[in-house]
């Protein structure tokens, strides 16, 4: 995607994401804002095309709408008006018949958490039930996904743990979303699929749980005479396993060579040595780990 | 949903926990989208739903506009029994139904402050996006919102040309005879009040549309109409008897040459563009080049919307 003068947003971006909770990760000014403009239909790719809920943005874009709720980074709500005039308001708008959406906006603004706060101006809100209202008008019209665009900015702590498990509950409404954050701690609690973008590119897709799965590496503590790493770990290459020494207690011993017995070949190792085994864990990454070695990967 | 057992026996109440509740009954898509705009954008020009601070103003303007006409009548209700008195009332006293179309500046006050009010506090607060996200286009915003802007000129306008009609049939010999005697009036009324309503419409809110601040979009139309009708006087003397084609910057008097082309089938004699050869083809020209260049400048304005 490219902008009229010249800027290119997103480049060479292909990736197809499931149902449910989805994570758009990167930095600011990475394209996740761009990418919300092309799937709502408000601008035209300058390259490819985009289908969204198994619609074509390109040759439906007021249909794709139709299908979506929508909650902006900014604050976006007039402020002279109540919460459940606003909400009812964008449920007429994204076509529900007047009564109807009155009674959802009740509902939604019940299960945001703003039932007693709904006839009050939001003017006088804070920071975190602007968040909700944001989130009450995206739900109602009961779309099939939501885009939401750093939902928990500006956020206290405990705001952010509220916005993130009212979140984390859309999938159960069957309400499929995606999240747009540059904060990898949500993504990885709400979220069970990640994209990562940086500078327009895909860094990385798939789902979490795959991605942070066992990185092929053990990481053993040891306690012993001067030396025991270095011992441990030349009795291991005798053994046929790969080790690194990492200071005078730890090392990262390779599993990709003996797979789950590398746990019994470590063990018999630190035996013979008569060494102390303090710990022996098998290491996760984090999507912070991941992003930062995929964009230093993927960087000029 | 699920139905939570009572905490004590023989307890009356229940607590129901009702969760998220899909949505499954009728959803519109554009056509519906855009009446809602409309209608909430009539109800906000009206107050309605709004503190009783913003009910005043419309209101009140619709009462001024009203106001002479209901005085009219009431003074030829008062004189019905004096048939002299009356005939020179309704000969001299009595404002025609040309002249009641646009006579109030009520209505150019109306929109003055209802034009910008529409459309600023959406770009200001940053609505746009929202809407936008919805099944809407610019296109259908824009003229949802022209929609509500000239549908209310318009009861502005048209309302007390009804009561002026009434009236009149109750004060006339025969109010049969006075209907059918007048019955032309039944279409140019609502086609002037008409030509006067869109274009004001228009008008209002193409300025509005270049400003985020309402007090900036009422102002430029104020000024607009005071500056164009001062530049047409000038023009007017310099040029002297007849009139001159230059006149049309005038622009705020244009639809008001359009009635007299409605109800005269000419241009009247208190027009700018009187005495103008092909005055009301170059009115009429004017008009529409007018029209067209607002309704333009607003789908520009609205074309796209950032996030």
């Amino acid at each position: 995607m490219t902008y009229p003068g010249g800027t290119t947003a997103l480049n060479a971006l292909t990736v197809e994401v499931p149902r449910g909770s989805v994570g758009l990760v990167g930095a600011n000014g990475a394209g996740k804002t761009t990418l919300f403009r092309l799937m709502l239909g408000l601008m035209p790719p300058s390259a490819g095309w985009l289908e969204v809920a198994g619609r074509s943005v390109a040759h439906d874009p007021v249909g794709v709408r139709g299908r979506l709720g929508y909650m902006p980074e900014h604050d976006c709500l007039p402020p002279d008006q109540t919460a459940a005039d606003v909400v009812a308001t964008f449920g007429e708008i994204a076509g529900l018949p007047p009564r109807a959406a009155r009674q959802r906006a009740s509902d939604m603004l019940d299960l945001v958490g703003l039932d007693e706060a709904r006839f009050r101006p939001i003017g006088g809100f804070s920071t975190g039930m602007r968040q909700r209202t944001k989130l009450a008008q995206a739900l109602v019209a009961d779309p099939e996904l939501v885009l939401l665009d750093e939902p928990t900015a500006g956020l206290d702590p405990v705001g952010r743990e509220e916005m993130l498990e009212l979140v984390g509950r859309l999938a159960g409404f069957g309400i499929s979303a995606i999240v747009a954050t540059h904060l990898l701690d949500d993504v990885q609690r709400v979220c069970e699929y990640v994209v990562m973008i940086d500078r327009g590119h895909l860094v990385l897709a798939g789902p979490i749980d795959q991605l942070t799965q066992r990185t092929g590496v053990m990481r053993v503590e040891v306690g012993g005479a001067p030396g025991a790493v270095a011992s441990l770990v030349a009795a291991l290459a005798e053994r046929g396993v790969d080790a690194i020494a990492l200071d005078a207690q730890s090392l990262d011993v390779d599993t990709g060579r003996c797979g789950e017995d590398t746990f019994d070949v470590v063990r018999d190792a630190v035996a013979d040595l008569g060494l102390r085994l303090y710990s022996l864990s098998t290491r996760h990454r984090s999507l912070d780990d991941l992003f930062l070695q995929r964009a230093a990967e993927a960087a000029p | 949903m699920s139905l939570l057992p009572p905490a004590l026996p023989g307890a009356s109440g229940a607590v129901y926990d009702r969760g998220y509740r899909p949505y499954t009954g009728p959803r519109g898509g554009r056509r519906e989208a855009a009446f809602a705009v409309w209608r909430l954008s009539v109800r906000r020009a009206l107050g309605l739903r709004r503190s009783w601070r913003q009910k005043v103003f419309p209101w009140s303007l619709l009462a001024i506009a009203t106001v002479p006409a209901v005085v009219m009548v009431g003074i030829a209700w008062v004189l019905r029994d004096r048939p002299l008195d009356l005939a020179d009332f309704l000969a001299d006293g009595f404002l025609s139904y040309r002249e009641y179309v646009g006579v109030s500046t009520a209505l150019l006050l109306f929109v003055a402050l209802s034009a910008p009010d529409m459309l600023c506090p959406d770009r200001s607060h940053r609505v746009l996006p929202l809407l936008f996200s919805r099944p809407l286009t610019g296109r259908d915003y824009v003229y949802a919102k022209l929609g509500a802007l000239a549908f209310i000129v318009f009861g502005f306008g048209f309302l007390p040309q009804v009561v002026l009609f009434v009236g009149r049939m109750l004060v006339s010999d025969g109010a049969l005879d006075y209907l059918t005697d007048n019955a032309e009036v039944l279409w140019q009324v609502p086609a002037a009040v008409a030509v006067l309503a869109v274009y004001y419409a228009a008008f209002g809110l193409a300025l509005a549309s270049l400003t985020d601040r309402r007090i900036v979009g009422g102002v430029a139309l104020l000024g607009t109409a005071l500056v164009t009708s001062t530049v047409a006087n000038i023009i007017q003397e310099a040029a002297g008897d007849p009139g001159t084609p230059l006149a049309v910057v005038n622009l705020l008097a244009l639809p008001l040459a359009v009635r007299d082309l409605i109800f005269l089938g000419h241009i009247g004699t208190d027009s700018d563009l009187t005495g103008v050869a092909g005055g009301g083809v170059l009115a009429v020209s004017a008009y529409a080049l007018v029209l067209l260049g607002c309704l333009a400048l607003l789908q520009h304005r609205y074309r796209k919307v950032d996030l």
